[in-house]
């Protein structure tokens, strides 16, 4: 069965975020935001994933490679968005990314006080990746880069759970057609399925976001009926975390957001980044 | 009551037995046993699991066990991951406390107006399993009776109790009979959910459980290893405390 590989320091997976840096993303979200631009609040949700996913993979010992990452910025260039230790590094294991942060802030978050209410508590920010919004969308070379690091990873771990791919975005690719780009990445395949290529279309309008659709069905332009058909089918595990999240997920959903506001990019990140039982 | 138990682990393929996060104790003078299945997606959770084992075959929790008796363990938990400082990650996934699945059994013998009474009496949260055999048959299962109910989320003992709520629902009891010939099998998930497969094809896997470590049916390693590299047990932390009845 596809997409059942065991995720283990033996047979490790990788993770690839593409993100979208041109000068759009100074525009604020749309509905519900507040006043906060698109490429901070994208930083905030990729430097809150990076950690989720360190914490994750952190046990007692330290940090188990249990992934590797890599988090590639496109917009007056296309390149490694790593920034502090890594910044230049392409692929980084979870481990150096848990031990390597450009600083740590201090921030609160709300947790569970035990008897049903919400309490602040401190917690240490890591932050990885700054906000840029420079440039054009050339999203095309961006897929490019992640289909040689997706290449390189899968020659060397042939029956890993497959890489998954996660593009945010707020708009069209200013260097043609990105859909061959995607093709490329969506027909690489490991023993244990093709790779996952998701898309997260950030908005500024005020409108409902969709979240993983199973038709193109009610998208209302060809740009997102485009990374409609560019995203790869969810894996039904993964289907099966989104319904658990009280999503409405059906038969032939795609891993694909249009309109999202930061909460859905929350999401869908989460759910992205969670493939299967670690080992 | 004569009784012979006996625990086998194994840990994860590509684990070490350092890495090895399950856990069981016995306590044959009080007729105690336990079994603990701690959880990989959280830190520091072998010594949780350790925790409860002992705690329960030490007599420190009663039957039925009730969430309140974890709190000196909590404590004590607290304790011993603070020992050294924390780098971030570890002290983020700290407060998110340990977790394990429990599963604690007492038999018991007394004398009553109707003679000799022998009862067991069991305590469990999440995907550890009891089985008791008699004769050829299943007599008892518990909590789980399938391979059906074994999934990644099972409900299980924190080591704060942020996420354990209320605890209702969250641990459950039984109790039953026992008689001279019958056999306990104190399962974890993998194992427990191999055997419960196994019985639905029409198998009777209690047969090879019965024998492990005899010549006839080889070392539970190999067993181990034969059922992963069938890819009929997933591969995990595997624990199996038998408890025979000899008299």
């Amino acid at each position: 069965m596809a997409y059942s590989a065991e995720i283990s320091r033996g047979n490790p997976s990788c993770f690839v975020f593409l993100i979208d840096q041109s000068g759009s993303m100074a525009d604020t979200f749309g509905a519900g935001e507040g006043n906060q631009k698109k490429a901070d609040g994208v930083a905030d949700a990729i430097n809150r994933m990076l950690q989720n996913l360190v914490i994750k993979c952190a046990k007692e010992e330290g940090i188990r490679d249990y992934f590797h990452v890599a988090v590639i910025g496109y917009g007056a260039q296309v390149g490694p968005a790593f920034s502090g230790a890594l910044a230049g590094k392409q692929i980084v294991p979870i481990s150096e990314v848990g031990n390597s942060p450009a600083r740590v802030e201090q921030r609160n978050k709300k947790v569970p006080d035990g008897a049903g209410g919400l309490v602040d508590q401190p917690v240490r920010f890591p932050i990885w990746f700054e906000p840029v919004a420079n440039g054009g969308t050339p999203m095309g070379q961006a897929l490019g880069q992640a289909k040689s690091i997706v290449e390189n990873w899968i020659a060397q771990h042939p029956n890993c759970f497959p890489p998954i791919v996660i593009n945010i975005t707020d708009g069209e690719a200013t260097d043609g057609d990105p859909t061959a780009s995607a093709d490329g990445i969506r027909n690489l395949k490991t023993s244990d399925g093709e790779v996952l290529l998701f898309n997260i279309h950030c908005s500024s309008q005020r409108t409902q976001p969709t979240v993983f659709p199973s038709s193109e069905a009610g998208l209302p332009d060809q740009y997102a009926q485009q990374l409609f058909r560019i995203s790869s089918a969810l894996p039904s595990g993964m289907a099966a975390t989104a319904r658990s999240e009280s999503l409405n997920v059906t038969e032939g959903a795609r891993g694909f957001v249009f309109n999202a506001g930061m909460v859905e990019v929350i999401k869908a990140l989460d759910i992205g980044t969670r493939p299967s039982a670690l080992r | 009551m004569v009784i012979d138990a006996k625990e086998f682990w194994l840990p994860k393929h590509g684990s070490t037995d350092a890495e090895y996060e399950d856990a069981s104790s016995i306590a044959l003078k009080d007729f105690r046993f336990a079994i603990a299945d701690g959880a990989t997606e959280a830190s520091f959770s072998g010594i949780w699991a350790r925790q409860l084992v002992r705690a329960f075959t030490g007599k420190k929790f009663s039957l039925p066990f009730q969430l309140e008796e974890l709190k000196p363990l909590q404590a004590r938990w607290q304790t011993i991951v603070h020992r050294h400082p924390l780098p971030w990650y570890a002290e983020e996934k700290v407060s998110n406390g340990a977790f394990a699945a429990f599963l604690g059994l007492e038999l018991s013998e007394e004398n009553g107006a109707d003679g000799l009474k022998r009862t067991w009496r069991a305590s469990a949260a999440g995907d550890t399993c009891l089985v008791q055999i008699r004769g050829n048959e299943i007599q008892n299962a518990f909590p789980y009776k399938d391979s059906a109910s074994f999934n990644n989320h099972p409900d299980l003992l924190g080591s704060t109790n942020i996420f354990n709520g209320t605890g209702e629902g969250l641990i459950s009891h039984q109790t039953g009979t026992w008689g001279c010939d019958d056999v306990f099998f104190l399962m974890t998930d993998a194992l427990a959910c191999w055997f419960f497969k196994s019985v639905e094809q029409g198998q009777e896997p209690w047969n090879i459980l019965r024998d492990l470590d005899t010549e006839a049916q080889g070392s539970f390693e190999d067993f181990v290893a034969g059922l992963r590299s069938a890819n009929v047990m997933k591969n995990d932390d595997v624990t199996l405390v038998r408890v025979d009845i000899l008299a």
